[in-house]
C-alpha cells in the first residue's frame, strides 16, 4: 500500500514552479489563433477537430490500480481518489478492492461527461495488461519502468517526478559510517537505467530538480571504494519495503551492500527494520511546502523557514545531513490509457486526477 | 567309553565334518558368486545413473541453446540497448525448466538473470575468457541470493551479425536435483558440494535433504577431490553396509567442484547371503541329524555281533564255556563269530580233556597218598603180627610179652590209620559255613591259647597284632577256628629250630577283616607257592596235603581270599581277606 498523501489536495489545479513540466505522449491541440488564411484554416480544421472529438456524456471509465487502498472509508485527502470528490459522488466503496464513483450532478465546475468512474484496486501488472487489452480497463497505472515494455503504441499519462523514492533509516541506528556506506554503495544509475528504464530521476535530493532547481547539487553517484572503507566489519541491517513494486530496488540494493561489506537482509514492512525504502510523494508546486510535506512524510523534523532558493537549500541539506534519509529517485505516476478514453490529460502534473474533463468513445471490444 | 560309542562320535564326526566341509564349500562358492553378481549388478546401475546424469547435462545444454537460438535472443542480441531486457530471463528460464539463467553480453555484462534478477550490470568476465562451443555441460559455483549453490550449466552463445549475447543457463545440484534422479530400487545418490574451504557435513546431500551419513564418508570424498579420480569403498556392516562409488564431478576450469557418490545397499546381498547360509545351516543340521541317526543304526548293526562276541566271552570267563554265538553272518564279524565258537568248542574240549586228566592225576596223587598213608602204618602192623608169630613158634616163653608189646603197636597204629581216615574223611565231607557276625580277635586268642603246650615244645615264641577296632564279620566259628588252626600247626612244622609266630588282624577300610599268620622258618619257592594249595601236596615228611586245601575251600566258601607270601629264608606269610 501506498504512503497516505502528506498534503492537502490543492483547491484547484496549479501550474507547477521552477523547470519542471508535464510529460503527456498525447499531442495536445493548439488552441492558439492565427489572422488571415491561416486563421480561418485552422479554424475550419479547429471546428471539424472539435466536431470529430466532441465530448459526449455518459459510460463508465474504469480504472486499474496497482495499490490497495485498505482503510475502512474512501480517502479523502491526496491525488487520485480524493480527486474525484470534486465531480462524483462516492457509490461503492469495498476496501482494498473496489469504489465505484458516479458522476455529480450539482458539481461546482459542472457534470462531468462520465456517469461513472469504477476503480479496481489490488490488481497486478499482468491483469492490469490483460484487462486493457480487452477492454475491460480503460486506464491503467503501471510501474515507471514498465513504460517501454506495455506501452504498445497506446497513450501513456505521466506526471511530473513527484514520488520520492528514499531509504530512511530508523533513529536507533545510529552509526553514521553505516549509513554513510550504504549511501554511496547504491548504484542508483544501474538502477535507473535498467529496473526503471530511464524512467524519472536519480537524485540525492528530497526535492525534484524540476520543482527545486539545485537537487543536481546534492550527490548521488556511487563511490564503491570508500564504501568499503566506512562500511562497519560484519554490520548486519534489515530492510523493509514498502510497496512490493519497490521490492526489485531494493533487491538491488541488498546487492550493492553486499559489494561494500554490509549485509541487508530484507524483511516484511510489518516488522521492526533498520531502514525502510519507501516512497513520499510531493504534494505541492511549492518547493518549501513540498519540503515540508516529505520531511514529515520521511519523520524528518520541519525544515526551517526558507524564503530563498538558497535557504531552501541549507534547508533540505541539514534534513540529509547524517544520512538519514537517503534519497534514490524521484519517479513520476504513470498510466497507460485506452484509445477510448478522450479528452485532455486525465492528470495533472502533480499526479492528480482530472477525469471530469474525459469521455469514452466507441465500444468495448 | 564303550565301542559302541566310540563308532558313534567317530561317524557323527565324519558326517559332521562332511556336511560342515560342503557348507563351508558351498557357502564360499554362492558368496563368490553373489559377489561378482553384486559387483556386475552394481556397475551396470552405475554405468545407468551415469547415463541418466549424462542425459540431465544432455538436457542443459539443449534448453541452453535452444534460447540461444530463440528469437527473443536474437532480438537481445540485435539491440543497442540490453536494458530492457532486465526481465528476459526469468520467464525463459521457467519456460525450458532451468533453475538459473543469465543472459550476458558479449563484455561479460549481466543483462537478466533469473537466478538473481538484481545482479543485472554485474560482470562475468569468466564467459570471455574460454570457447563454449563445444564444451558441454560443466559445474559451477554459483552465487544466489541465498547463498553459494553447485550448478550444472551449459554455456549458449546468441549471435546476430557480431553482437554476440551468452547464455548461462542451469540446474542446481540439490536435493530436488538428486530427487528428479532415476535410480535403481536399492541405490541413492549423494552429492558433496565442494564450496568450502574444508570439508563440511552440510554439504553432502541426497534426495531429502542434508544426507545423515556424511562422517564415514569423508575420507573418500576427500580421497576423491584430492586425486579427482573415481574410487569405490564400502561403508558399514552386515546389512547395513553400502558401496559407494565416488566420481569427481569437475568444474570449467577442472577444479573438484562436486563429488557424487552413488550408493548402493548390500543389504539384499546380505539377506540373500543369510537366507543361503541360513539354508545351509538348516540343511547341515538335518544332514548331521540323518548322519547320527545313521550312525546310530549303522553302529548298532556293527556293534551288536561284537557285543554278542563280548557277553559270550564273559560268560567263557565266567565258567560257562559251551557259549557260542550266531555266526551266520558272511562278513569279518561272521568269521570272528565262528572263531568264537570254533574256540570255545576246543576250550570245552580241552577242558573236558584237563578235567579227566586232573581226575586221573587226583586219583593218583589219592592212592600214592593213601598207599603211603597206609603203608607206613601198615608195615609196623605186618611186622608186629610177623614177630608175634615167630615169638609163637620159636619163643613161646616170650609170647606173652611180645604179644603184649605186639597188641599195643598193632593198636597204635591202627590208632594212626584211624587219624588218617579221619582226615580224608573231614576233607570229603565240608559242610557249608553258618555266618554269623565273628570277632576274629577272639578267634585269634582261642586258638592260640590251645597251641600254649606245643609252642612252647617246638620253642616258637607267639606274637599277636590284633587290630583294636576290628569289628565282626560274618563267618562261620568252627570252620574259621579249623582254618587258623591249621595254619598255625603249618607255621610250628615250618620252623623245627624254634622261631616267632606272628598273627595279625586288621579292619579293612570297606568293613572286611584281614588276618596274616607268619612265620620266620625255611620259607618257600615261588614254585612251591604255586602249588600249595593244590590238595595232597605237601614239603613236609608227614601229613596229608589236605590242611592248606581245606584252607582254601573254607575260605573259597566264605567268598574270601588267601594268598601266600614268601621268599626262601625269610619266612612265609598267609593272608586272609574277609567282607572286603
Amino acid at each position: 500500500m501506498r504512503n497516505p498523501p502528506i498534503l492537502p489536495k490543492p483547491s484547484s489545479p496549479s501550474l507547477p514552479h521552477g523547470r519542471g513540466s508535464v510529460a503527456i505522449s498525447e499531442p495536445r491541440p493548439s488552441g492558439s489563433g492565427a489572422p488571415g488564411k491561416a486563421v480561418l484554416l485552422a479554424l475550419i480544421l479547429t471546428i471539424s477537430l472539435v466536431s470529430a472529438t466532441r465530448p459526449h456524456y455518459g459510460g463508465t471509465l474504469r480504472v486499474e490500480l496497482r495499490e490497495s487502498i485498505q482503510s475502512p472509508d474512501p480517502p479523502q485527502v491526496g491525488p487520485g481518489i480524493p480527486d474525484l470528490f470534486s465531480s462524483f459522488n462516492i457509490n461503492r466503496w469495498e476496501a482494498g478492492h473496489r469504489a465505484v464513483f458516479t458522476a455529480d450532478d450539482n458539481a461546482a465546475a459542472g457534470r462531468p461527461f462520465l456517469d461513472a468512474v469504477e476503480i479496481e484496486m489490488g490488481r497486478t501488472a499482468r491483469e492490469q495488461t490483460a484487462d486493457l487489452n480487452l477492454g475491460r480497463a480503460d486506464i491503467i497505472q503501471i510501474g515507471p519502468g514498465e513504460v517501454p515494455r506495455v506501452q504498445g503504441g497506446r497513450r501513456i499519462w505521466s506526471s511530473s517526478p513527484i514520488r520520492l523514492v528514499a531509504l530512511v533509516f530508523d533513529p536507533r541506528v545510529d552509526d553514521t559510517r553505516a549509513r554513510e556506506a550504504l549511501a554511496l554503495a547504491i548504484d542508483r544509475d544501474a538502477i535507473h537505467r535498467v529496473l526503471l528504464q530511464r524512467q524519472g530521476e536519480i537524485s540525492g535530493a528530497l526535492l525534484p530538480q524540476w520543482l527545486s532547481g539545485y537537487a543536481f547539487l546534492f550527490p548521488a553517484a556511487a563511490d564503491l571504494d570508500r564504501a568499503r572503507r566506512l562500511a562497519p566489519a560484519g554490520r548486519t541491517m534489515t530492510l523493509a519495503v514498502e510497496d512490493p513494486a519497490l521490492r526489485s530496488i531494493a533487491d538491488r540494493i541488498v546487492l550493492n551492500a553486499r559489494d561494500a561489506g554490509l549485509t541487508l537482509s530484507i524483511v516484511p514492512p510489518s516488522g521492526a527494520a533498520d531502514i525502510r525504502l519507501i516512497e513520499a510523494r510531493v504534494a505541492s508546486s511549492d518547493p518549501a511546502r513540498a519540503l515540508a510535506g516529505i520531511a514529515a512524510a520521511l519523520g524528518l523534523p520541519d525544515p526551517a523557514r526558507a524564503d530563498t532558493p538558497e535557504a531552501l537549500y541549507n534547508s533540505e541539506r541539514a534534513l540529509l545531513d547524517g544520512n538519514r534519509v537517503i534519497p534514490l529517485f524521484h519517479l513520476p505516476e504513470v498510466y497507460l490509457v485506452s484509445p477510448r478514453v478522450k479528452g485532455s490529460p486525465g492528470i495533472s502534473p502533480l499526479g492528480e486526477w482530472r477525469f471530469e474533463t474525459l469521455w469514452l468513445e466507441g465500444g468495448r471490444p | 567309553m564303550s565301542f559302541r560309542t566310540r563308532l558313534l562320535l567317530l561317524f557323527s564326526l565324519a558326517v559332521i565334518a562332511s556336511v560342515g566341509t560342503v557348507e563351508w564349500l558351498i557357502s564360499g562358492l554362492t558368496r563368490e558368486s553373489f559377489e561378482r553378481t553384486e559387483t556386475q549388478r552394481v556397475d551396470a546401475l552405475v554405468a545407468q545413473f551415469q547415463k541418466e546424469f549424462n542425459r540431465r547435462k544432455e538436457d542443459i545444454v539443449r534448453a541452453v541453446n535452444a534460447i540461444a537460438g530463440s528469437d527473443a535472443l536474437a532480438t537481445i542480441a540485435s539491440s543497442a540497448d540490453y536494458s530492457q531486457f532486465v526481465n528476459e530471463a526469468p520467464p525463459l528460464a521457467a519456460s525450458h525448466s532451468l533453475d538459473l539463467l543469465e543472459l550476458v553480453a558479449a563484455d561479460g555484462t549481466i543483462i537478466s538473470s533469473a537466478e538473481w534478477f538484481a545482479r543485472f550490470g554485474y560482470k562475468e568476465n569468466w564467459l570471455t575468457q574460454g570457447e563454449w562451443k563445444k564444451r558441454g555441460a560443466f559445474l559451477k559455483r554459483e552465487e544466489v541470493p541465498e547463498g553459494v549453490v553447485l550448478s550444472l550449466v551449459s554455456v549458449g552463445i546468441a549471435s546476430v551479425g557480431d553482437q554476440r549475447v551468452f547464455v548461462v543457463g542451469g540446474q542446481i545440484l540439490d536435493s530436488s536435483f538428486l530427487s528428479t534422479l532415476v535410480l535403481p530400487a536399492g541405490m541413492r545418490v549423494l552429492l558433496y558440494r565442494n564450496l568450502d574451504a574444508q570439508f563440511s557435513p552440510a554439504q553432502l546431500i541426497d534426495a531429502r535433504g542434508t544426507a545423515r551419513s556424511a562422517p564415514p564418508l569423508r575420507s573418500l570424498i576427500q580421497q576423491v577431490i584430492r586425486d579427482k579420480s573415481d574410487a569405490v569403498e564400502t561403508i558399514g556392516n552386515g546389512p547395513e553396509a553400502e558401496t559407494f562409488h565416488a566420481s569427481a564431478l569437475t568444474g570449467y576450469e577442472d577444479n573438484p567442484l562436486g563429488v557424487l557418490l552413488i550408493g548402493s545397499s548390500r543389504r539384499s546381498l546380505v539377506e540373500l547371503e543369510t537366507s543361503v547360509r541360513r539354508t545351509g545351516i538348516f540343511v547341515a543340521i538335518g544332514g548331521i541329524l540323518l548322519g547320527v541317526v545313521l550312525s546310530l543304526w549303522a553302529t548298532a548293526r556293527v556293534t551288536r555281533p561284537v557285543h554278542r562276541l563280548a557277553d559270550s566271552a564273559g560268560k567263557v570267563a565266567a565258567g560257562n564255556w559251551d557259549t557260542t554265538v550266531d555266526d551266520r553272518s558272511t562278513d569279518e564279524i561272521g568269521q570272528l563269530a565262528r572263531a568264537f565258537n570254533r574256540m570255545t568248542r576246543q576250550l570245552v574240549e580241552q577242558r573236558q580233556r584237563l578235567l579227566q586228566a586232573e581226575r586221573v592225576a587226583a586219583w593218583r596223587e589219592l592212592a600214592r597218598r593213601l598207599a603211603h598213608e597206609l603203608k607206613n602204618p601198615l608195615f609196623p602192623l605186618q611186622i608186629t603180627v610177623e614177630n608175634m608169630q615167630r615169638a609163637r613158634e620159636r619163643y613161646p616163653e616170650q609170647f606173652d610179652e611180645v604179644f603184649r608189646e605186639g597188641t599195643a603197636t598193632l593198636l597204635a597204629e591202627l590208632s594212626n590209620l584211624k587219624q588218617i581216615i579221619g582226615r580224608f574223611s573231614d576233607f570229603a565231607k565240608m559242610p557249608a559255613p553258618e555266618m554269623q557276625p565273628l570277632d576274629f580277635n577272639s578267634v585269634v586268642s582261642e586258638t592260640l591259647n590251645l597251641f600254649g603246650a606245643q609252642l612252647a615244645k617246638a620253642q616258637v615264641t607267639a606274637a599277636l597284632q590284633l587290630d583294636p577296632h576290628l569289628r565282626p564279620v560274618p563267618a562261620d566259628h568252627e570252620q574259621m577256628t579249623r582254618v587258623l588252626r591249621n595254619l598255625v600247626l603249618n607255621a610250628i612244622d615250618a620252623m623245627p629250630q624254634g622261631g616267632t609266630l606272628t598273627i595279625r588282624t586288621t579292619q579293612l577300610p570297606k568293613g572286611g577283616v584281614r588276618l596274616e599268620v607268619s612265620d620266620t622258618g625255611q620259607g618257600l619257592t615261588p614254585e612251591e607257592c604255586d602249588r600249595l594249595f593244590t590238595p595232597y601236596y605237601t614239603t613236609k615228611t608227614h601229613g596229608t596235603g589236605l590242611g592248606l586245601a581245606i584252607v582254601q575251600s573254607v575260605i573259597s566258601d566264605h567268598h574270601g581270599r588267601i594268598s601266600v607270601e614268601s621268599q626262601p629264608g625269610k619266612g612265609a606269610t598267609f593272608r586272609i581277606e574277609l567282607g572286603a
